[in-house]
């Protein structure tokens, strides 16, 4: 593996079941130390997206590596790099908790000497202290979350592959485990996916969205909220407008968002952190177009998902049509 | 290889968490011990001429009908949960995302399987010492060991049997009922067959006998070490356990 390889990199992995594509061309990559929030409505394509990267299904076409090893060729090695916490989080209810970690660090080659050690460290970092000799089928719903965590992590793999990790916790327990995942990031490059917006926000660096099996946004945290936008609406000839509002120093782009009557309205979109709401005014003044509306709006995730997903939907709707 | 002890060791100790390993032990327990009261009675009985086919330790084991039908119920049980429960639960997508390919999960599982086989036909053992030290009738040892070796072989079978229909489907009655209905007809209806076609003087009834399970077991039980019993059941068994690695490869979704 080269040093810049990305620890994960898709290359338009798709998959079918039958005639049904539930994940077409999807490409991205996912640095080392990265958490990346896999996002997308129920049935996007997510959870066969994580199954195609551990292996457990091949996909159709494409090619995807994990730290350095295809799936197709090397879906062992593939396996030693990964931990993975499927949905609804299965585990062996009648084995112990301790017992069900040493049975599982067993089988993913952690040496014999190392074993104690390693499942104690994971017992601690996910503070399973208190029930390591419980049977696991007895546990409550965070607690077995935390068991399907340890256990993905029991080997020390560079990639952690986590589906849904805070589906059905109480919102305590979700915020507990959000927080250890944030500790995990120093350790390891993280995918996990969610439906879950906030979850997203809080955790991951960056997002990608995912809707009907294609990616629909994929955009760091950080360019999503500096991506701000000035609300205009002014009466005047709309292209004229648009232009003069161009020249403003700092403005990035400018987009006719509708037309009503005289008023046009536009998106003005800035770059970086200055907010140009004084100068769109001044300028659209000096041009003698009177103002109606003058907001800044910061972007959120919800509306850039509902946007991304109903887009997607819509461009479909048009193919379909026509 | 080297996690099939790992696998072997947690599908045992699986066995004994829950109530079927004992419920069957304890059936063949049972089995074994009115089998023994059978045979010593008769043993008791003076002066009785037995032909080479009337040897009354055939009535042990191979031509127990007790046994046989005890076998028909305990493969299905022994194997119904191996690979349904995982399909069930959803633990085989950990299992199979594991670094441990497909062939070492099926080989542990009917691995585990055969060593409950084993443990079923302990109880019969338990006995023939006491008959050859205690009460002094000399049996012969060469067929009892034929049969040892021979009904070790058909159990790897009935084994591997069990798991293909148990990686088929995530229920685990269902998976039970196909094994039921596949051993009933090996142990029951080919002899059914047989008898058919012997009936009717039809050349291919020879081959069907050769092929039931009972006439294998009974001419083992025999002292008749046929290594073609012995081909055959290991053919069928490594054939079948083939098939269990391709569905678990194909990952279907029942």
């Amino acid at each position: 593996m080269t040093n810049h390889e990305p620890m994960i990199q898709l290359d338009r992995l798709t998959r079918r079941f039958g005639s049904f594509l539930a994940v077409d061309r999807v490409s991205f990559g996912v640095g080392k130390g990265e958490i990346v929030g896999l996002l997308g409505p129920n049935g996007a394509g997510k959870t066969t997206t994580m199954r195609m990267l551990t292996t457990y299904l091949t996909p159709t076409s494409g090619r995807a590596r994990l730290a350095g090893f295809d799936v197709l060729d090397d879906p062992l090695e593939v396996r030693r790099s990964v931990g993975y916490l499927p949905e609804n989080v299965p585990l062996y209810g009648e084995m112990r908790v301790r017992e069900f970690l040493r049975f599982r660090a067993r089988l993913k080659d952690v040496p014999r000497l190392k074993l104690r050690r390693s499942i104690g460290e994971v017992v601690a970092r996910c503070r399973l202290e208190e029930v390591e000799n419980r049977i696991i089928g007895q546990l409550s719903r965070g607690f077995r979350q935390r068991v399907g965590l340890a256990e993905a992590m029991v080997h020390d793999p560079p990639i952690l592959i986590l589906d849904e990790p805070t589906a059905g916790l109480d919102p305590l327990q979700i915020l507990e485990v959000r927080d250890l995942i944030r500790e995990l990031g120093d350790r390891h490059t993280i995918l996990l996916s969610t439906h879950i917006l906030p979850e997203v926000e809080a955790v991951c660096g960056r997002v990608i969205i995912i809707a009907r099996g294609r990616i629909a946004l994929d955009e760091r945290q950080e360019d999503l909220r500096r991506d701000t936008a000035i609300v205009v609406e002014a009466r005047g000839p709309a292209e004229a407008i648009r232009a003069a509002l161009q020249t403003v120093p700092g403005v990035e782009r400018v987009t006719l968002a509708g037309q009503d009557g005289d008023h046009a309205g536009f998106q003005v979109h800035t770059r970086g952190e200055r907010d140009l709401r004084e100068a769109v005014g001044l300028k659209l003044s000096a041009n003698g177009w009177p103002l109606r509306r003058l907001d800044l709006r910061r972007s959120s995730l919800e509306e850039r998902f509902v946007q991304a997903v109903t887009q997607d939907t819509l461009a479909d709707a048009h193919r379909e049509a026509g | 290889m080297r996690h099939v002890s790992t696998l072997v060791i947690r599908e045992l100790a699986a066995y004994f968490l829950g109530p079927m390993a004992y419920l069957v032990l304890l059936a063949f327990q049972v089995i074994a011990f009115l089998n023994f009261w059978e045979l010593v009675d008769t043993l008791r009985q003076p002066q009785r001429e037995y032909s080479s086919l009337r040897d009354p330790m055939l009535n042990y084991i191979s031509g127990s009908p007790g046994f046989w039908i005890a076998v028909l119920v305990a493969v299905p049980v022994l194997t119904m949960r191996l690979l349904a429960e995982e399909r069930r639960s959803g633990t085989i997508e950990t299992l199979l995302t594991l670094p441990v390919t497909e062939a070492e999960v099926v080989l542990a599982k009917w691995l585990a399987g055969v060593v409950m086989f084993w443990a079923l036909l302990v109880p019969f053992a338990l006995y023939l010492p006491f008959l050859y030290y205690q009460a002094k009738f000399y049996f012969d040892v060469g067929p009892v060991l034929a049969l040892t070796v021979g009904l070790t072989t058909m159990g790897m079978m009935f084994m591997a049997i069990g798991l293909f229909f148990s990686s088929m489907t995530r229920n685990q009655i269902i998976a039970a009922v196909w094994t039921f209905v596949t051993l009933f007809f090996m142990i029951v209806m080919v002899p059914l067959v047989h008898l058919f076609g012997a009936r009717q003087r039809a050349g291919w009834a020879e081959g069907v006998r050769f092929s039931s399970v009972l006439y294998q077991i009974q001419s083992l039980g025999l002292g008749q070490f046929d290594l073609r019993f012995l081909a055959l059941h290991l053919s069928v068994c490594v054939l079948v356990l083939t098939l269990t690695v391709k569905v678990l490869e194909a990952r279907t979704n029942p």
